[in-house]
């Protein structure tokens, strides 16, 4: 029977745009169906009201909504509607998804991290499970993530610094910030060894594509130059240079027909004005990022799989991962600084770039000896004004702040200090009480079944995120940082999401195989983070670039 | 940019049927119109009680800008007319005038316009013990922010005032007339059913 296209990938972020790329390369015909809009660095400007304020890249929740369960001290589980509550768990729903509003912190996963459980041994109350591929089998594609994205950043040799089959990034790192030489120096002090932060920008043109601007807003918002190595500025505007590669924008797609074989027959999505229409593929991709790649599999339910495509064995969005750990700031004085040191902290544009991993695996009494630790980031506390003043709009007291103490609290934040963040990225351990299901009373406008997610996490995140907080703090109090405050909490970062469909050799305990190829369906192949048993402890972004590559080259075999 | 119109003509008209209700014998459709047409200031209700409010809340003083310094009203005016604005927050931001009025007639015979300064700041947080009134509150405080801090080409923070009164350093490049939020990816705006 012939089919519309060899490849249809549901979704154009960091999990669809490296296979678009390759299979458009070599000649086979591809087709994106994006949900979102088309939008380019003609559409990206430095406004906080449409990066951050309205939903401009994301759905209006009254429209397209999660529902999140969270456990109460009863113990029970209840959930409501994300309509309800404002928090917004959509991430970038447009050509090149959440990848357009990254800020790129680029980290591979180490060795040790695909075999988790091998290494570290079993913690009670989360299902650890080895990867079926080892760091080696992923490791040229990691490198290949290098220059096909872009990669900047500068090798360093540290304790824990993973194997690399090339010496060098391919582009060297993006201009610092001054306040990195006095995080360098707290560091040297300390005995912590702070590392440059590879970053998925740019530092000169290249590729069509030219350098970072050093506008200083940078996460959270669409990149005008191209510099950001987002899967649409990266990768997808060559597919459609070849002319294999056609997308699809504002297309949504709401199920997978599968044949009596059970294998995949048609893909069936709402297209302009909402005109439903079908197309078929000799291999479909999805990549809608965790969440909706678990749902839209659950919701694609036929005769071999009546509990949702690749569900017989009921692993299908299971072991859901987010990243756990916290963050924290410190501030640093004006007045209290030598006008020279003064200036210089008040720059904006340069990157921070500065990342410790001295604990990512760590041997200390105080974790039980040996121990999966993570990773440290820093950057500058984030530019947008108006969220910045909105937390003053309250007092200590919860009662509303107006007036002249308002202006006074609003100037004094602005005018007075710099901030120093730091972000702490742990491993986010998949349990039974994290996991993606259809909640069947509550429908988007198309009239699907919204995903409900149930967000519980393991104490012992908690434990490392505290641990490693500890250590930023040093860095801050050597700094001489004031008003120092840290957080650390399971409350999961919308962002920073995998899992749900993890890979394996067992169709029991996984939905798919090592190939990123769903057991029990010959033609779909799943390459956003949902593959990921366990997250490592780092943002996902380069993994699932390389991940992606990896099984692109494995479909280019077949089609 | 049709669509885009005609929605803004819809919220519009919604927003004038909930305003008439509040105020059946302001003018207020008249006036609304002339005010958004010419970007004046309206002198006609609730604009003149919101205009008061936002000024005690953020004061102009000698060195620093104040609630019509930032064009507050406008920049609130602008937004109520976005797309993407909800109807339940224009009812909240005109009821709340009731309120407020009802009871500085109630306390004190007078409108909030006519109240001394001690005496307004002493209705203003009578009304914030209420859960409505302290959410009436909290958005008016939000649109001032917004007015004080986001990019001029909202018609908030007039010639980056706001920015330059807190040494903020905006990025670039910055929005233009025809890359506001709610004209970038407009199909977003269709709340039509499937």
């Amino acid at each position: 029977m012939s089919k519309d296209y060899d490849v249809c990938i549901i979704g154009s972020g960091a999990g669809g745009g490296p296979v678009a790329l390759e299979l458009a390369k070599a000649g086979k015909s591809v087709l994106i169906l994006e949900k979102g809009p088309w939008l380019t660095e003609k559409d990206f400007y430095k406004d906080e009201l449409a990066c951050c304020r309205h939903s401009v890249y994301t759905p209006q929740l009254a429209d397209e909504k999660h529902v999140i369960e969270e456990q109460y001290r009863d113990g029970s589980w209840q959930g409501e509607s994300t309509e309800e509550s404002g928090w917004d768990f959509w991430n970038g729903n447009v050509v090149g998804g959440s990848s357009n509003f990254m800020s790129g912190f680029f980290y591979r996963l180490k060795p040790k991290d695909f075999r988790l459980l091998s290494e570290f041994g079993s913690i009670k109350g989360a299902n650890i499970a080895d990867w079926p591929i080892s760091y080696d089998e992923l490791e040229p594609y990691y490198t290949k993530a290098e220059t096909e994205i872009g990669i900047s950043g500068q090798v360093e040799q540290h304790q824990h610094q993973e194997p690399r089959s090339t010496k060098a990034f391919p582009y060297p790192p993006t201009t610092e910030h001054p306040i990195v030489k006095h995080i360098d120096k707290a560091c040297d002090q300390l005995g912590f060894t702070s590392l440059k932060t590879p970053r998925a920008i740019l530092s000169k043109p290249d590729m069509g594509r030219q350098s970072c601007e050093y506008s200083g807003y940078c996460g959270s918002y669409g990149c005008s130059t191209g510099a950001k190595g987002s899967s649409r500025a990266a990768l997808l505007d060559r597919a459609i240079k070849t002319g294999n590669c056609k997308i699809v924008a504002n297309a949504k797609v709401v199920k997978i027909e599968s044949d009596n074989k059970g294998n995949v027959a048609s893909v069936k999505y709402f297209g302009e004005n909402n005109i439903e229409k079908s197309v078929s593929a000799k291999v479909v991709v999805v990549a809608c990022q965790a969440i909706e790649t678990s749902r839209l599999l659950l919701a694609s339910t036929g005769p071999k799989h009546p509990n949702g495509l690749g569900n017989n064995h009921n692993q299908l969005g299971k072991n859901l991962l987010f990243s756990a750990g916290g963050s924290g700031t410190g501030e640093f004085t004006y007045s209290k600084l030598d006008k020279l040191t003064a200036d210089q902290l008040k720059t904006r544009g340069p990157f921070v770039n500065r990342n410790l991993q001295d604990w990512y695996f760590i041997n200390d009494k105080k974790m039980g000896g040996t121990a999966k630790g993570g990773t440290i980031d820093f950057l500058l506390r984030h530019p947008n004004p108006i969220s910045k003043a909105m937390r003053l709009k309250r007092g200590d007291d919860d009662k509303l702040v107006w007036g002249k103490e308002l202006k006074r609290k609003i100037k004094s934040a602005f005018a007075s200090t710099q901030g120093l963040r730091f972000e702490v990225f742990n491993d986010w351990l998949p349990t039974d009480n994290c996991f993606v299901s259809l909640d069947n009373k509550v429908k988007d406008k198309w009239g699907s079944a919204v995903a409900k997610i149930r967000i519980g996490y393991h104490e012992h995140d908690l434990k490392v995120g505290e641990y490693l907080s500890q250590k930023a703090i040093k860095v801050l109090q050597q700094m001489n940082a004031d008003n120092i405050r840290y957080n650390v909490s399971g409350s999961p970062p919308a962002n920073l999401v995998a899992g749900g469909c993890r890979f394996g050799n067992d169709i029991r305990t996984s939905v798919l195989d090592k190939d990123c190829k769903v057991h029990d369906v010959d033609n779909l192949y799943i390459t956003d983070g949902s593959f990921m048993p366990t997250g490592g402890s780092v943002p996902y972004t380069w993994t699932i670039y390389a991940n992606s590559f990896r099984v692109a080259d494995i479909i280019k075999k077949r089609v | 940019m049709v669509q885009s119109t005609l929605l803004n003509r819809r919220k519009f008209m919604q927003l004038l049927a909930l305003a008439a209700a509040a105020y059946p014998l302001s003018g207020l459709a008249g006036s609304r119109q002339q005010a958004l047409a010419s970007d004046s200031v309206s002198k006609e209700e609730p604009w003149l009680t919101i205009s008061a409010v936002q000024e005690h809340l953020f004061p102009a003083e000698k060195n620093s800008p104040g609630a019509s310094d930032i064009n507050a009203l406008i920049y609130l005016q602008n937004m109520m007319v976005t797309p993407d604005f909800d109807n339940e927050k224009g009812e909240l931001i005109h009821n709340g005038v009731a309120w407020l009025n009802d009871l500085a007639k109630q306390q004190h015979s007078k409108t909030f316009i006519q109240l001394d300064s001690t005496t307004k700041e002493k209705t203003l947080r009578r009304v914030e013990n209420s859960n409505a009134g302290s959410r009436w509150l909290s958005t008016l405080l939000t649109y001032l922010i917004e007015a004080l801090l986001s990019d001029p080409v909202y018609q908030g923070n007039p010639n980056g005032i706001g920015w330059n009164w807190l040494q903020h350093q905006p990025g670039f490049p910055l929005p233009t007339e025809n890359k506001k939020y709610f004209k970038i990816g407009k199909n977003r705006y269709r709340h039509t059913k499937a």
